[in-house]
């Protein structure tokens, strides 16, 4: 252990925390995610224990990777940015300390009340009304710290990336609050203030922008600084950056009726929701274009750059999928999609392709910096990486693809005396060989992620002092 | 009704909030603004001057706090 003056102009500790808790988080969420996919090819896995079924760990598997994994990464990513771009160091280090604590404490509520079976059974939205009131206090203190720092920076303008990651704060804020309004019965049981259709409506309300805010808007905000910085380049067209702010937040928070298409919401709602989705298409692209052609005149640097690659490559699967999402809302495509593995395909392809796979980036490009190390101990190892991520991810959604259109055809097939065609039975016999495409799949993109945690171990653990006191000067 | 009304004033929301931030930027006051990620690091913003023929404005460090602490690594 050595000590030294690193990151004093910027406070770099509280990033740190957040990486480390990004790659741990990132190893138990995905391992998670590979035992339940294991249980749908070998129903034995669930070991016969109740906190070990199906049912108790999908819902822990879904809110580690998205609040522990994701959730620590945009900590990080925003911390790191703000300070950089606005030029000053981070509104008070107790409070930004307190945050990490703070979250990281959730995260263990989580891993232990979701197994016990204590749940809302809120999508996304299932940790109990004490573990979201707590949620909520430590959510308001990462919002003093951000927006205290920009308020407080030394540049003129706010730079874009901070924009997306205000919104990303904001709007998350007012989702869990109404989204988790609930009357508490005791600690850990409590009943929403809603009921029915109306219940429904704001739980995919919430649902649609937990991905739209939680996981798109911050990690907008994270392409638009880790791209250009690792490219060497400025972002292709600033005036198209605000355009893509501004249509984004609008458009986003209209989409989440999609999720309930032909059910008891009323048909207007239904269909604006669709409407909604199909226009969300334009700022997704914009986006998306924009990040793509900040490598303009840089494009021979992905050969040589695999950081430069994880972001390209997340920026493709974004397009990909905010491409499919539109399309999957559509009532006519929904009704063959809906309650398939072409949900799940779909999600992953954000979830794994853009979410993870520009993390991945984003953490290569800070961990060198942060630890005052030159670059990450092993370049072949974050090339092997991207490889085993991007293998991990196409076997995922190619499986779900071929399994969610299979259940599709199979569920609505009717005789000619209007009799059903398949069983159930017969659908889920049929998606088998689909569950072992997609955990092999799983297996792929975390033997990635153990990858990425030996590489970053190996360059933390030893501390180049020159290199320590050259970063801290600059910073 | 209701929902062409929605969509009137979401439509005439984004174009405020556009024309709002966009109004008084120049050319010239976007490109600073795009080149900010680099301010704090003279020798990436070195290269991307060389690369972009843009001039990035670099700011000196923030004067050390006595109160920061110093970190273990």
């Amino acid at each position: 252990m050595s000590t030294t003056t690193i990151g004093q102009a910027y406070n770099y500790k509280v990033v740190r925390q957040f990486i480390v808790a990004t790659v741990i988080w990132g190893i138990v969420g995905m391992a998670m995610g590979v035992w339940i996919a294991s249980q749908l090819v070998w129903p034995q896995m669930n070991l016969d224990l109740p906190w070990t079924t199906f049912g108790r760990l999908r819902p822990l598997h879904t809110s580690l990777v998205i609040f522990g994994f994701a959730g620590s990464a945009q900590f990080a990513a925003s911390y790191y940015a703000v300070q950089r771009t606005c030029q000053v160091r981070l509104f008070s280090d107790t409070l930004a300390a307190f945050t990490f604590w703070g979250w990281q404490s959730v995260i263990v509520v989580m891993l232990i009340t979701l197994p016990l079976g204590y749940t809302t059974t809120k999508e996304y939205a299932e940790i109990e009304f004490t573990g979201a009131v707590w949620m909520t206090v430590v959510w308001v203190a990462y919002a003093v710290v951000f927006f205290t720092t920009v308020v407080q920076r030394k540049t003129r303008h706010i730079y874009v990336g901070n924009w997306f990651f205000g919104a990303f704060i904001v709007v998350i804020a007012m989702l869990h609050v109404v989204n988790h309004l609930s009357i508490p019965v005791d600690w850990f049981k409590s009943y929403p203030v809603y009921s029915g259709a109306t219940d429904a409506m704001v739980q995919w309300w919430y649902g649609h922008n937990a991905v739209g805010f939680f996981l798109t808007t911050g990690f907008l905000g994270m392409m638009y600084y880790f791209v250009p910085k690792q490219a060497g380049r400025p972002v292709y067209s600033y005036r198209l950056s605000i355009v893509h702010f501004w249509a984004l937040i609008t458009l986003y928070i209209w989409a989440g009726p999609h999720h309930l298409h032909y059910t008891a919401l009323p048909d207007w709602a239904q269909s604006l929701g669709m409407a909604m989705s199909l226009i969300l298409l334009a700022p997704s692209w914009g986006g998306m274009i924009n990040g793509m052609m900040t490598l303009s005149g840089a494009w021979h640097k992905l050969r040589t750059d695999p950081i430069l690659r994880f972001l390209v490559l997340s920026l493709a699967f974004y397009g990909m999928s905010t491409f499919e999402g539109p399309m999957m809302a559509i009532k006519t495509v929904n009704a063959l999609s809906h309650y398939t593995d072409w949900t799940i395909g779909h999600v992953h392809a954000g979830a794994l392709g853009w979410v993870a796979m520009i993390t991945f980036g984003a953490t290569y490009h800070m961990v060198p910096k942060v630890f005052g190390r030159d670059q990450m101990h092993s370049t072949p190892l974050i090339n092997l990486h991207f490889w085993l991520a991007t293998i991990g991810t196409v076997l995922y959604i190619a499986s779900m693809w071929v399994n969610g259109i299979t259940q599709g055809l199979m569920w609505r097939a009717i005789n000619d005396d209007g009799t059903l065609t398949y069983s159930f039975v017969e659908a889920l016999q049929a998606s088998h060989p689909g569950f072992v495409v997609r955990f092999a799949g799983g297996v792929f993109f975390l033997s990635g992620m153990l990858l990425m945690a030996y590489n970053v171990w190996r360059t933390v653990r030893v501390t180049d002092m020159a290199m320590a006191e050259r970063e801290a000067r600059f910073a | 009704m209701i929902e062409v009304i929605l969509n009137i004033m979401g439509v005439a929301f984004l174009w405020f909030a556009v024309e709002y931030c966009l109004h008084h930027q120049t050319a010239e006051s976007l490109d600073d603004a795009s080149l900010i990620p680099f301010a704090d690091d003279p020798e990436v913003a070195r290269r991307v001057e060389l690369a972009t023929g843009k001039t990035v404005r670099t700011l000196p460090p923030q004067e050390a706090n006595p109160d920061w602490e110093t970190l273990d690594i």
